[in-house]
């Protein structure tokens, strides 16, 4: 705690009015709470929330205390500097959160010159952990979700696959995954397309799929808006009565999968969590949140929160407010998670999980879920060497 | 020959929901010469009203899609009193402020009272079915679309140009005084027209959130896009509107079909390149 | 230079009692001053000279790829990524301005938002180099002036930013009162009168246009450098669009409008996202609406308007 003893020699007056019980452990949590992507937030809090109601809020003799600040949406000099708030001002020991890339990256330098522990409950970009020693992942990474659904695809028999991504970092990650692993195990990619950012009509992207004839399409979209657009236009267009299958990631997940309606069902995407995984450590979870929150859906960003509020929990209960011995304590720790097991992946600092097979069914309540088809089991950060 | 086909169909029936959206901003912008960047909110609005009376009320499509725009209209009206009728008379931006102003309201409403989450409007199975179109298919929301869309400009047409009501607002528009001296009631003749753009935006937010999705946010994603259409068709020109509309919706379609990864520089520098040629917009008046 | 020198001293006194009193905050602090830098450079093109933009990030955005860039790849000299995101900025000002500037209106308007819209798509499109929608990773800076190095809790960045700001101010001070400052506000007036008395007007409205993109890559080399960071969010039409109403909430017309305007939208937004983050658009909705209604030449208003009001109320009493 290098920093803290400079700052406390810089400030020393208020630093002392100010000055936190020892065991006394904070954690910020930087993500949105407003703007297009306040449902991020809203995720989190109500997963913390959840956590907290079922294991209490002291980890080992310290008491676990939460601070959460909006950084609006992708906004990387807000992230720095409430990151840099949260350290000096609010004296936290851990930072977590951070839903888009470029917000978790701007905090990388603040992170290692304070060596505090920060743990990212979203963010899927493999070579973010390269660029601090102090990130830890509980989400997941496109290579890690792409690979296996290319392994899949290839195994039941899909030998011709056209790729449509959004034109940014992300999709070219799961495009890049994809086409790797798809064409090493034989399969062949017939046409990789790129949509901008800003596409607003599918219509033509899908029209030319279609006209392509693969076996399936691959896909991969920021989610909200265009994810929803994109699969209404996938089926609409007959490219699923065309037997063109439907390969994606996150594209179901919970939040909007109601809205797809019967026209969802039979959707394929490979991907860590479904809200109907069938466990106890689900159940517990799904239990205690909708206590809490009666409205509330679970879906991959509440995991991600659930988990690394758990990270958190063990890090203190190991270390307490000891950034880099809390890290060496979180590397390797195998845990139960809602989503199946999980280990911390020493080298890669990203969770080793299972990714599931799913496909869109309506339950017995009438309602869609993304059931479970099939596991490959302890999948690492494949893109972390790429 | 398919693909120019493809182009022509997919091009126009995105264009005609471009043009059903931005005709109601065509009409308060252009006809009215206020910029009203708080249009989109009024197709949020419709669209927000029409989720929450087809799921939570559980009404059907025909009957909840009317009741929305009938509410966008009835909230526009006392809107124009309270706020509108004040900034007509305001600077370019002033106006700018104001309904960006207004735009951050609705947005909080619609927030507070439906959330972030994307608002789906279920269609009824009429228009979830495909047509047929011999060399390919078409779904028959899109059909209905292009349908509607002629239908608004048919009747827009008839309204501006053929009746009472349009000769008035044509009068008060190009002279507020000199209307008000002929004995032409000019602040009922606005409240009228203003409402009319709102319910053609809540028309349009119902309509095209199929290819616009609707959430909290809308307006402001979709802002831009509206504001392109009504600026390329030239102000005061629902004519103007809807070429540019069409034209937008081939030439973006062309380019998504053909060079899909190159479409967005594509079309921002057509627009500069058309606007910087043609300033005042197809059908604009010097 | 002397009637500058009570509204410079008391800017002065303000920074230094921001310092003091809010030494946890440095990096928000720090964030209003590049904002206002960025604003000022609005307040030049919109306010001096008429030229309605929401497309201002462009030039933000060019300046700090080019500051990062400039950074990573050959010098990570503070001073001089200052200069090189102004080049940036002005040299993106020349290239567009000489296009828009022949237009005005909607149409300019919407030809700004088109600019900076490209400028975006161009980078992510060259993820190579920008690093596309993850940021420009990797900026680390030299000690400003060889000196005073980057510190954690911010304090160079503060004054560093500061300093910047204060140099922008006085630069502008000057030239609004300046022949050509006059003439542009002349042009804002009345470009045909203006054009009447043999005033090129297109050309002084390039040569603002393009001093203000300098200004703006200056203001994006800033964040670039605090930062570390760049993304393509620099060149969003948020941004443009927030810039805009801090300028018109603040006032144009007087260089204290950006300051006010901005240090107000930002201190609210941060305070109402920090407490209801949810609905704070509310608060800003509400504000903004209140600021065209009821103080149409922006919040440097206030005093006169409360002055007059005072006024009003002491005849009545006399009377």
């Amino acid at each position: 705690m290098k920093i803290k003893t400079t700052l406390a020699i810089g400030l020393a007056t208020t630093i002392l009015a100010g000055a936190a019980w020892a065991d006394e452990i904070k954690v910020g949590v930087i993500t949105p709470f407003s703007g297009p992507f306040a449902q991020y937030g809203t995720q989190y809090q109500q997963a913390i929330e959840t956590y907290v109601a079922l294991h209490g809020t002291t980890a080992g003799e310290h008491e676990i205390s939460f601070i959460y600040k909006d950084v609006g949406g992708v906004n990387p000099d807000q992230a720095r500097s409430l990151a840099q708030e949260l350290l000096i001002k609010e004296q936290v020991d851990y930072l977590a959160g951070f839903t888009f890339t470029p917000n978790a990256l701007a905090v990388g330098p603040v992170i290692t010159q304070s060596e505090t522990p920060t743990v990212i409950f979203n963010a899927a970009t493999s070579a973010i952990n390269k660029e601090s020693d102090y990130y830890l992942r509980t989400s997941y990474t496109l290579w890690q979700v792409s690979v296996p659904m290319a392994e899949w695809a290839y195994d039941q028999g899909i030998r011709q696959v056209v790729t449509t991504v959004t034109d940014y970092g992300p999709g070219i990650d799961a495009e890049n995954a994809f086409k790797a692993a798809f064409e090493a195990k034989g399969g062949e990619v017939i046409d990789s397309i790129r949509m901008p950012l800003s596409t607003t009509d599918f219509t033509p992207i899908l029209q030319s799929v279609k006209d392509q004839a693969p076996d399936a399409v691959f896909t991969f979209l920021p989610g909200g808006p265009p994810t929803f657009t994109y699969t209404k236009t996938y089926i609409e267009n007959g490219l699923k009565d065309a037997g063109i299958m439907f390969l994606g990631t996150a594209e179901t997940e919970e939040t909007n999968l109601q809205g797809f309606g019967d026209l969802g069902i039979g959707l394929t995407t490979a991907y860590h969590y479904s809200s109907a995984h069938e466990s106890e450590a689900n159940a517990e979870f799904l239990a205690k949140l909708a206590e809490l929150h009666p409205d509330a859906i679970a879906n991959w960003a509440s995991v991600g929160a659930y988990d690394g509020v758990h990270l958190i929990y063990e890090m203190v209960a190991a270390a307490g407010s000891d950034g880099p011995a809390a890290l060496e304590a979180a590397k390797g720790l195998e845990w139960e998670s809602p989503r199946g097991p999980l280990v911390m992946d020493p080298e890669t600092r990203t969770v080793v999980q299972n990714v599931y097979l799913r496909e869109v069914e309506r339950n017995a309540d009438g309602l869609l879920q993304n059931t479970e088809k099939s596991v490959i089991a302890n999948v690492g950060d494949l893109g972390w060497s790429n | 020959m398919d693909l120019i086909l493809n182009i022509a169909v997919d091009g126009v029936a995105y264009g005609m929901i471009l043009f059903m959206i931005a005709v109601g901003l065509s009409v308060t912008m252009g006809l009215m010469r206020v910029v009203n960047l708080a249009h989109g909110g009024f197709a949020l609005l419709g669209g927000a009203f029409a989720h929450w009376l087809g799921t939570d009320a559980g009404l059907g499509f025909w009957v909840a899609a009317p009741l929305a725009i009938a509410a966008v209209v009835v909230i526009a009206l006392p809107l124009e009193r309270l706020i509108y009728r004040r900034i007509y008379g305001f600077g370019e931006l002033q106006q700018v402020l104001a309904t960006i102003g207004l735009t951050f309201l609705m947005i909080a409403t619609v927030n507070r009272w439906q959330g972030s989450t994307l608002l789906p409007i279920a269609l009824p199975d009429m228009l979830k079915q495909t047509v047929d179109l011999g060399f390919r298919q078409l779904t028959a929301h899109r059909a209905a679309v292009i349908i509607v869309g002629f239908a608004v400009i048919g009747a827009l047409w008839l309204l501006l140009d053929r009746t009472r009501f349009g000769i008035r607002l044509r009068a008060s528009v190009d002279n507020r005084d000199t209307a008000s001296s002929l004995g032409i009631n000019t602040g009922r003749i606005y409240m009228l027209t203003f409402a009319l753009g709102a319910g053609l935006a809540a028309l349009g937010g119902i309509l095209g959130a199929e290819l616009l999705p609707i959430d909290a946010y809308y307006p402001l994603r979709y802002m831009v896009l509206f504001l392109i259409v009504v600026a390329i068709g030239g102000m005061g020109s629902i004519l103007g509107s809807f070429i540019a509309a069409l034209s937008i919706g081939i030439v973006e379609t062309a380019s998504r079909y053909l060079l899909p990864e190159a479409a967005t520089i594509l079309f921002f520098g057509l627009v500069i390149l058309f606007l910087a040629l043609r300033p005042k917009g197809i059908m604009g008046r010097a | 230079m002397s009637r500058l020198i009570l509204p410079l001293a008391l800017l002065a006194v303000v920074t230094v009692a921001a310092y003091v009193l809010f030494p946890f905050n440095l990096a928000f602090l720090t964030r209003i001053l590049i904002m206002i830098v960025l604003v000022m450079s609005l307040e030049l093109v919109l306010g001096f000279a008429g030229i309605a933009t929401l497309g201002q990030a462009a030039m933000y955005g060019a300046g700090a790829y080019a500051a990062g860039l400039f950074a990573i790849h050959v010098w990570a000299d503070p001073i001089a990524g200052l200069l090189v995101g102004a080049v940036a900025g002005a040299a993106l000002a020349v290239l567009s301005g000489l296009v828009l500037m022949r237009t005005t209106g909607l149409t300019l308007i919407m030809l700004t938002i088109a600019v900076a819209q490209i400028c975006a798509e161009i980078a992510n499109r060259a993820r190579d180099v920008t690093g596309g929608a993850d940021g420009l990773r990797g900026i680390r800076m030299q000690p400003v002036l060889g000196m005073f190095e980057f510190d954690f809790i911010g304090k160079t960045g503060f004054w560093y930013a500061a300093a910047v700001a204060f140099v922008i101010f006085i630069a502008l001070a000057i030239l609004s009162r300046s022949p050509f400052g006059l003439s542009l506000k002349g042009i804002h007036e009345s470009p045909e009168r203006m054009e009447a008395i043999g005033v090129s007007v297109y050309w002084r409205r390039v040569t603002a246009y393009v001093l203000g993109g300098g200004i703006a890559g200056l203001a994006g080399a800033l964040t670039a450098q605090i930062t570390q960071l760049v993304s393509l969010e620099t060149f969003s039409f948020t941004l443009s669009a927030e810039a805009l109403i801090m300028l018109i909430l603040g006032g144009t017309g007087r260089l204290y409008g950006p300051i006010i305007g901005t240090v107000i939208f930002m201190w609210v937004h941060h305070t109402a996202a920090a407490n209801d983050p949810f609905n704070w658009l509310f608060v800003i909705g509400g504000m903004v609406l209140a600021v065209v209604f009821f103080l149409p030449q922006g919040l440097v208003q206030l005093p006169t308007s409360l002055t007059r009001l005072v006024k009003k109320g002491g005849e009545h009493a006399g009377s």
